[in-house]
């Protein structure tokens, strides 16, 4: 007999509204996460655009929805799952802690993480002058010189944050500037802040601390060096679904394939949010995403004990 | 088992750590997401923990704290036992880390 009805990987906005709505759907649901409860939101600081709360902080919401899913009675688990066995009727997540866990149906809700540049010297500063937070670290870097590398909303947001604290900030992309056009405007306007678009970063400065980047311009093969005391990373996001891979339920970009009814090619396999393939990534596009797989593998589940 | 999570400034870490004690310091940042969660989730380790003070230092009221102690991101976490520093993690953890980094 299966440990679980419902097992759920990721505790995201998608995988906590899912717990939510399969518990109120009878069914017996534990919950996963590798780190902890909330996934990408409780990196961003303040949440401008969730229906009924004009401004609400990403981990504040977090632990309120997560607090709602352990009134429902819904078990919570740290985790990482390694791999899915999928013996039909019943399946087997195996965890990189050591945990077995039997279930009847899984929604996949691992979402996405910052990409990484993979140039050299790279990891020898993650955390200790490469961030990719600017809220968490960015009072570190107060009337101090900065980079942000990359040109999308993300990075251009986080800059127009960066620039009030920092002394100076230098933005260094490989293509151009390509968020919303009146935020690229006002940051390019601003004194303190410089611009390098087209230019390929080959490595970060080596030593015992960071001190900059050297680059090349894909245009003219110019070198350019700038030096700072700490960079931030916005190069966009990969998704969290290497575990995966064997299911043949992802597609090229390793995105999970679901359906309208969140279905991926695997009888009893459900996937909602950021890791899968669709068009709109917002808390509320992975909340309406959790909710429906939810339902769907309820009725799975039910279906099997018929 | 259980302990308190505590907040304290600079001058009241360092007479802890002075103690010999076993400290786990989570410097936070204030404005900072992962550090809020952070301490959500070390609410939830100081319930199964002992023989441990953990204490939430913020980075924003304790500057030399932060120099002292060499932390350049938050949130930080600094295992210290007979007044030397003997971990440290970086960004936001897993309960089960925590709690087996403080166990040693």
């Amino acid at each position: 007999m299966a440990d679980y009805d419902v097992a759920i990987v990721g505790c995201g906005p998608a995988g906590m509204t899912a717990a939510i709505y399969a518990a109120r759907a009878n069914m017996k649901v534990l919950l996963l996460d590798k780190l902890a409860p909330g996934g990408q939101i409780v990196n961003t600081f303040e949440i401008g655009n969730y229906p009924g709360m004009e401004k609400v902080g990403g981990a504040d919401l977090a632990i309120s929805m997560f607090e709602h899913t352990q009134k429902l009675g819904v078990a919570f688990d740290y985790a990482t799952v390694e791999e899915i066995l999928d013996e039909g009727e019943e399946k087997t997540l195996s965890c990189k802690e050591g945990q077995r866990i039997s279930c009847k149906a899984i929604i996949l809700a691992t979402g996405t993480r910052p990409r990484m540049l993979g140039v050299p010297h790279e990891l020898d500063f993650a955390g200790s002058g490469i961030s990719w937070c600017a809220v968490c670290d960015g009072a570190n870097y107060r009337d101090r010189d900065v980079l942000v590398l990359g040109g999308g909303n993300s990075a251009v947001e986080e800059s127009l944050y960066l620039a009030e604290l920092a002394r100076h900030l230098t933005v260094v992309t490989l293509f151009d500037l390509t968020a919303d056009p009146s935020a690229c405007d006002k940051l390019r306007a601003l004194p303190n802040v410089d611009v390098h678009e087209f230019y390929d970063i080959k490595e970060f400065l080596p030593g015992e601390h960071f001190t900059g980047l050297r680059a090349v311009s894909t245009k003219t093969g110019e070198e350019l060096v700038v030096h700072a005391d700490g960079a931030f990373e916005y190069i966009g996001l990969q998704p969290t679904t290497e575990s995966f891979g064997s299911l043949g339920i992802l597609n090229d970009h390793g995105y999970i394939l679901a359906d309208r009814e969140m279905k991926t090619a695997r009888p009893g396999i459900f996937a909602a949010g950021d890791a899968i393939e669709k068009g709109l990534r917002q808390i509320v596009t992975a909340e309406s995403d959790g909710a429906i797989a939810a339902e769907s593998a309820a009725r799975y589940v039910r279906a099997l004990t018929r | 088992m259980a302990v308190t999570v505590k907040e304290m400034d600079g001058a009241e870490l360092e007479r802890l750590i002075e103690t010999g004690a076993k400290v786990l310091a989570d410097f936070y940042s204030k404005t900072c997401g992962p550090c809020k969660m952070l301490g959500f989730v070390l609410g939830d380790v100081a319930k199964e923990v002992d023989g441990v003070e953990i204490v939430k230092v913020c980075f924003e009221e304790n500057p030399e704290a932060v120099k002292a102690h060499g932390v350049e991101g938050y949130p930080t976490m600094i295992l210290f036992e007979g007044g030397a520093e003997k971990a440290r993690l970086k960004g936001l953890q897993q309960k089960p880390l925590i709690v087996s980094t403080i166990a040693g």
